[in-house]
């Protein structure tokens, strides 16, 4: 280490800053750049004003499945895919530029992003070991994020089909009634 | 009615400049998300960003309009308007379908 070029370590720096921006947690960092762990840590403080987060990085792939989480995670990941296989994007500039676009996307629709910084890359990286895969909606033609072998002959997405329930939360009710 | 039809193609010679000069700009600035956003190829998106003003003066003088509609398929484009959803959800469905066409459709 002690040899390290600093034009690679200020680009480290930077990419850490771009991250830390965007939400993304410790475990992330570390596992993306070269930059020790108190000295993320004391980035980390700067640009947040408080010491990172603790805990584990969430493992399960059911939260992409429930509805809201499901429209999310697949807006993010067509413009991931996009970034990687048309723009030729290196993994995690794509992950970085495909959430921005997601939280521009989200920002521009009125609403909250559901998908945070750290599941965003969580997805690539369920994608990646195959546990994930994209189906194609047979009425829409749209791709979602779906179980990796889930049957994709007859697949219908959340969008043609929502769920009887979908999106009438207890917000969603309190805005209709502001709205009448 | 001829008239009418030079306001036309006057009105899509702008429209092709604006679009042009709009492209360029956001290929220069960011690659990727420019070819995100237009639904370009990397070697489309790096020919357009590399024209001179003087070619793309000369190719936005065309009398049919440059840019493509992408929700070229009806039945999809019709359920994206048609349905009553929420505006948020509408915009969500066309994005995903926008952003899942272009890699395939554009080869």
């Amino acid at each position: 280490m002690a040899n390290k070029s600093l034009v690679v370590e200020a680009q480290e720096i930077k990419l850490a800053i771009d991250l830390i921006q965007l939400g993304a947690r410790l475990q992330f960092l570390e596992a993306e750049t070269s930059l020790s762990r108190d000295r993320l840590i004391k980035l980390y403080k700067e640009i947040k004003g408080i010491s990172p987060p603790k805990g584990l990085l969430p493992f399960s792939t059911d939260w992409f499945m429930t509805w809201l989480a499901n429209i999310h995670s697949s807006m993010f990941y067509n413009i991931y895919k996009f970034m990687l296989q048309e723009a030729e994007c290196s993994p995690i500039d794509a992950v970085i530029k495909s959430y921005r676009l997601y939280l521009e996307q989200v920002a521009r629709q009125g609403g909250e992003p559901v998908l945070d910084f750290t599941r965003a890359w969580t997805l690539t990286r369920f994608f990646d070991s195959k546990m994930l895969q994209q189906s194609e909606c047979t009425r829409c033609h749209g791709h979602f994020v779906a179980h990796a072998h889930d049957p994709r002959h007859d697949y219908v997405c959340v969008l043609c089909r929502p769920p009887s329930r979908a999106g009438k939360t207890r917000k969603s009710a309190e805005k209709r009634l502001a709205e009448v | 009615m001829s008239a009418s039809i030079n306001a036309n193609v006057g009105e899509i010679n702008e429209l092709n400049l604006s679009y042009l000069l709009l492209a360029q700009r956001m290929l220069r600035e960011d690659m990727p998300s420019a070819m995100y956003r237009l639904g370009l190829s990397k070697e489309v998106g790096s020919v357009l960003s590399s024209l001179s003003l003087s070619q793309i003066v000369k190719l936005a003088a065309s009398s049919s309009i440059l840019c493509r509609f992408r929700f070229d398929d009806h039945a999809i484009l019709s359920s994206l308007t048609h349905d009553n959803k929420e505006q948020a959800l509408q915009q969500a469905h066309a994005s995903i379908l926008l952003s899942g066409q272009t890699v395939e459709e554009m080869h």
